[in-house]
């Protein structure tokens, strides 16, 4: 990308994305494809738990961040018409070989949740799972949600808790303190720990951006993991104990007025 | 004489009691005597006489905050209003306040004040979760650590919506969810340490103390509003500014703490 204004951790994170894909991701697409249920996050809490989508047939969705698009192919199973955005061409093309193999076909774009290559009011539903909701500046990519939703529309996406990231160190797992202050939480650089640069807000902070966006709050889950998970296998800085006292990941849901 | 009250007590709240355990209005009424006979009795002198709106154990100035907007005019409940001095700020400002709380001796103590300073509204011995007065005739219900802290959401949110009209506004400080996740059983000064699950936070008790207090996670408080017909306008994650000192009375989290990480939080909402 030449434009001046690419995010520095669009690059950083595609290089990331790059390696995690090549290490975990393309090899496991097809069986996340598969999957029967809408599943959140680490721990795949079922969407019959969460309640945070609304009922998907003939909707039409973008998924900012899919990655492999395993989330857009649940959707398009359900009666949806999703459309996939992501900025690693590596996890597209995962995603694209897993089309070819399943025979659930839609639109992948490569590009970036700060700026989405895709007209205006033109969804009923932008989704992110660990996508845009991270890996992207809140204050560009909220407002290219909003941009993209018809009025009415909904937007759902899953991150990295509040509380999580304030008790995660710089490199290793998830702690049972805070190590870090609220004020001034943004954007978190994990590249000592080989991981990418992330974003994460205040819950206040989040409630205030979402509504000067235009956006009415619906919900915020505090997923917690089931009594019998197992820390994941790839993704592991957070133990499952951790997870089962406190919220690793926050769905949050809205509405656009 | 306030200032000079040698005793201090924490705000914040710890563990968990059983479903069991009823009764939290007698607990907090007894509790709120014994804290009005300590601190609040002595103090309400010079809360009433200063007409600043603030915010918590700080006094953070709601012009810095700014989630009340213009009261003039406006029909407005407080909930555990304590001493009232609140509500007499906000009476100062042309609303037409009712302050409502369940413990005698702060009403008597508000009613001298009321006395003194000429400044005159109802006053209403009730808990939070029962409040005597008619649905639907009320602008704006306040609760500034009030049935906020004091009195279960599950009962006291139905009857913040039952007292607003249409369109009206509910804002009320508690503490903080981190600051109740990181508060130590021990009468000690917090750390960085979480000392409880977020999972199933509710009703807590502090052993040293008769009182019984009510946290949710910010999740559930969405839920529990919008359940009870409110949309969600603001959390406000209240930081002291440069100037603030630690409360000589209520403790919960000194100051140092509390410009790292919010010890308290405003809720903004309104009916739809």
């Amino acid at each position: 990308m030449s434009s001046p204004d690419v995010p520095e951790s669009v690059a950083v994170n595609r290089e990331v994305w790059t390696r995690s894909n090549e290490k975990w991701g393309d090899a496991h697409a097809l069986a996340a494809w598969q999957q029967e249920e809408i599943g959140w996050g680490t721990w795949h809490v079922p969407e019959s738990q969460v309640l945070v989508l609304p009922a998907l047939e003939g909707l039409d969705v973008v998924e900012l961040g899919c990655g492999v698009a395993y989330f857009s192919a649940w959707l398009a199973r359900r009666g949806a018409r999703p459309t996939g955005v992501d900025p690693t061409p590596a996890q597209l093309q995962s995603a694209r070989r897993c089309q070819r193999e399943t025979g659930i076909e839609f639109p992948l774009v490569d590009g970036y949740g700060e700026r989405v290559p895709l007209p205006d009011a033109a969804f009923d539903l932008v989704l992110s799972e660990y996508g845009a909701s991270i890996w992207a500046e809140p204050y560009r990519w909220i407002p290219e949600a909003a941009r993209l939703l018809r009025p009415g529309g909904r937007l759902v996406f899953l991150c990295n808790s509040t509380l999580a990231l304030l008790c995660s160190p710089d490199t290793g797992s998830v702690e049972d303190h805070l190590l870090r202050p609220q004020f001034g939480m943004h954007r978190f650089d994990w590249r000592s720990d080989n991981d990418g640069i992330a974003f994460g807000l205040s819950h206040g902070e989040w409630i205030r951006l979402l509504r000067e966006h235009g956006f009415e709050i619906l919900k915020l889950v505090e997923i917690q993991a089931p009594a019998d998970a197992e820390t994941h296998e790839f993704y592991d800085y957070v133990p499952a104990e951790w997870a089962r006292r406190w919220p690793c990941e926050d769905v949050w849901a809205a509405r656009l007025r | 004489m306030g200032e000079a009250v040698a005793v201090r007590r924490r705000v914040g709240g710890t563990a968990a009691i059983s479903r069991a355990e009823r009764g939290s209005v007698a607990a907090n009424v007894a509790q709120w005597t014994e804290t009005n006979a300590e601190f609040t009795d002595g103090a309400a002198e010079r809360d009433w006489n200063d007409p600043e709106l603030k915010w918590g154990v700080f006094g953070i100035p709601e012009s810095e905050v700014g989630c009340l907007g213009d009261v003039a005019g406006l029909d407005v409940v407080e909930l555990g209003c304590g001493t009232a001095f609140t509500s007499a700020r906000l009476a100062r400002r042309g609303a037409r306040p009712v302050g409502v709380d369940p413990t005698p001796a702060q009403l008597a103590t508000a009613r001298r004040m009321q006395r003194q300073s000429g400044i005159e509204f109802p006053l209403v011995e009730a808990p939070g979760e029962s409040v005597p007065l008619p649905a639907a005739s009320f602008d704006l219900v306040l609760s500034d650590y009030g049935a906020s802290l004091w009195a279960d959401p599950y009962k006291w949110i139905p009857e913040a919506a039952r007292l607003l009209r249409p369109g009206g506004r509910l804002v009320f400080l508690t503490n903080s969810q981190l600051a109740h996740l990181t508060l130590p059983e021990e009468d000690v000064t917090p750390g960085s340490m979480l000392q409880r699950a977020l999972y199933g936070m509710w009703r807590t008790k502090w052993p040293a103390y008769p009182g019984i207090e009510y946290h949710l996670s910010h999740g559930e408080w969405i839920r529990v509003l919008r359940e009870n017909g409110f949309a969600i306008d603001a959390l406000h994650e209240l930081r002291p500014g440069d100037d603030a000192v630690d409360h000589t009375y209520y403790y919960a989290h000194p100051v140092e703490w509390a410009r790292r990480w919010p010890a308290e939080e405003i809720w903004e909402a309104h009916l739809r």
